[in-house]
């Protein structure tokens, strides 16, 4: 804790540092990231400049209190809970310039080729992740009745830089850690229809997965829309399960539908397909390969995070230190 | 069957501790005996009751609101026994501190006991962690706040050793900032390992859910307190009412943000 700030004198620091260094200024500071941080909840997407702001001339005020006052400097445990401190907001922010989240979906026996679905990257992030590949081999989840989830395990395969392949289980506290980037299962999984497209024109052929919405939180919406590779054509593709895939009635985990029928719509014409159907159109011949499923993986990345705890704790140690001391010291001071 | 006996054992030794700490402030005696012993009673009891729930429903009391309160009467009784053993000063402030319990305890018995669903992130020694520095922090806040109310009651002289002593509220004041820093201690314990478990199950350590936001605004609260007594010249009434305020925003935030949030801290469906 800030003491009361020296008067400024000839050969002093400088009366703008310590007007900065004052402990009201701390009390200000600490008062506006209260504010900051109510103003940031509160509005729709965040106010993260304010944020940023305010933690900002917080450790602004902290430096410069490190700097003027003696008594922060004198005391060890009191100097090293404040240096921690601003360590800790100086990591953090560092954390926001280098950090990235992101999502992506990876259906069964799918390679993770480095593209994100969605992505959110400071602006010195070190984009590590084109290079990184792993493959999605499955995966369980548990379900209480009611739907109630349980745990989730996936087996996936790393490929290294080296060659080396690497089987992971990973799935809830166990992510997959590759070069600082980790891959978190998430409660988003879902049915995949795989297709082959064999075009006409002579081009290759294509095979890839449509994605239906998440199952079972999407149990009456599992339909979706997609654009046949190389042409202007929409398709409408619909699971048509006999019943649930995962009985709310009793415990159970996620599977396949014991039968289904895919219905698909193109050009407003209704077809229902089984795996290893075909449909023909002008442009090529699509086959119906058959159902899987898909998980949803969050990918977060930020190489600050050991040393943000290492400066959290030892804050709390230090300051634990100081009022071990001085209230010790009161103790004595004023006798049994 | 046996774990609602045991229940209402211990609501009735809390009851017993409670009024006998009541008619102490009322009849400016003490009564130290007859709240530490029905308390302890009550204690063991509801910690039997805590236990064969947890052996019939296969998980301990972090999930149904019902056992949240229950889990916080039992901690918070467990923490200002133990102050109340081990510092004499505190003792009167039963007066205070056991009414507040008392609402909890009500709270509780009017909450439907739902035995909740454990979600596989909350299979961690990190939830322990967690939940057991947040419960350190709320314990030794509320025997801050118990001793403040007494001082801003003005019922410092009858802390003072035997009971009898002079008005020394500085003393209060001086109790009641030992409990308010091994709050904010064990405060600053549990957000440290929350984020940490909140990085393992859910792959960000921090996201401005209402529940940690309040939290940390709590610890600011802490925070503009303790430099605002070596800023300015706060007298202790002044710290005593400002502590009070801490533990009402603490209170708020651990009790009322359930109902406002059932995102994560709920148990990520």
């Amino acid at each position: 804790m800030n003491a009361t700030v020296l008067p400024a004198s000839p050969g002093g620091p400088h009366p703008l540092l310590a007007a900065l260094a004052s402990p009201r200024v701390t009390l200000v500071a600490l008062a506006a990231i209260a504010a900051g941080v109510v103003a940031h909840t509160q509005v729709e997407g965040g106010i993260a400049g304010l944020l940023a702001a305010v933690f900002a001339a917080a450790a602004a005020n902290l430096l410069a209190a490190l700097v003027v006052q003696p008594r922060l400097r004198a005391d060890l445990p009191l100097l090293v809970f404040h240096v921690a401190l601003l360590a800790l907001l100086a990591l953090a922010a560092i954390g926001r310039l280098t950090a990235l989240t992101g999502t992506l979906e990876l259906a069964q026996g799918e390679v993770f080729d480095g593209q994100l679905l969605t992505s959110e990257a400071g602006p010195l992030h070190p984009d590590g992740l084109a290079k990184m590949r792993f493959v999605n081999d499955g995966f369980t989840v548990e379900y209480a009745e009611g739907w109630r989830r349980g745990r989730t395990l996936n087996d996936v395969r790393v490929f290294g830089s080296d060659g080396q392949v690497t089987r992971r289980r990973i799935g809830d506290m166990d992510a997959l850690v590759i070069d600082g980037y980790r891959f978190y299962t998430t409660s988003n999984k879902g049915f995949a229809f795989i297709f082959r497209w064999v075009p006409r024109s002579g081009e290759s052929m294509e095979r890839g997965a449509v994605h239906l919405p998440s199952y079972p939180m999407n149990e009456h919406r599992q339909a979706q829309t997609w654009r046949i590779p190389g042409t202007s054509r929409e398709a409408w593709v619909m699971l048509d399960m006999a019943r649930p895939a995962i009985d709310p009635g009793r415990p159970s985990r996620f599977r396949l539908p014991d039968a289904h029928r895919l219905v698909l719509v193109i050009g407003g014409e209704r077809r229902e397909l089984a795996a290893g159907e075909s449909v023909t159109l002008d442009e090529g011949i699509l086959v119906y390969e058959g159902l899987t499923a898909w998980m949803g993986y969050k990918v977060f990345y930020d190489p600050t995070l050991p040393w943000l705890v290492a400066a959290a704790l030892l804050s709390i140690g230090a300051l634990g230190a100081f009022y071990w001391r001085r209230f010790g010291r009161a103790e004595k001071e004023r006798g049994p | 069957m046996m774990e609602a006996t045991a229940l209402g054992v211990a609501v009735a030794g809390y009851g017993i501790a409670g009024a006998a700490a009541l008619a102490g402030a009322a009849l400016h005696r003490r009564f130290d005996a007859g709240v530490a012993a029905p308390l302890a009673l009550g204690l063991a009891a509801h910690t039997l009751s805590l236990a064969l729930r947890w052996d019939r429903v296969g998980h301990g009391p972090f999930i149904s609101m019902f056992e949240v309160l229950s889990s916080n009467v039992w901690s918070l009784t467990l923490l200002f026994l133990a102050a109340f053993l081990r510092v004499k000063r505190v003792r009167p402030a039963a007066a205070v501190a056991l009414p507040v319990i008392f609402v909890l305890m009500a709270w509780m018995l009017a909450t439907h006991p739902d035995d909740g669903h454990l979600p596989a992130t909350y299979r961690t020694l990190w939830l322990y962690a967690h939940v057991g520095f947040g419960k350190v922090f709320l314990g030794a806040l509320l025997v801050a706040t118990a001793v403040s109310g007494l001082l801003l009651l003005g019922r410092a002289q009858a802390a003072g050793p035997g009971g009898g002593g002079a008005r020394d509220d500085g003393a209060m004041e001086r109790l009641a900032l030992r409990f308010l820093v091994l709050a904010f201690l064990f405060e600053s314990l549990m957000l440290v390992t929350g984020a940490i478990w909140a990085q393992d199950a859910w792959g960000r350590y921090w996201a401005w859910d209402p529940l940690e936001t309040w939290s940390f605004l709590t610890w600011i609260a802490i925070a503009i307190l303790l430099h605002a007594r070596v800023t300015f010249r706060v007298p202790p009434r002044g710290t005593a009412a400002m502590i009070v305020a801490v533990f009402a925003l603490a209170f708020l935030t651990f009790f009322g943000m359930p109902f406002v949030s059932t995102a994560l801290h709920k148990g990520a469906i």
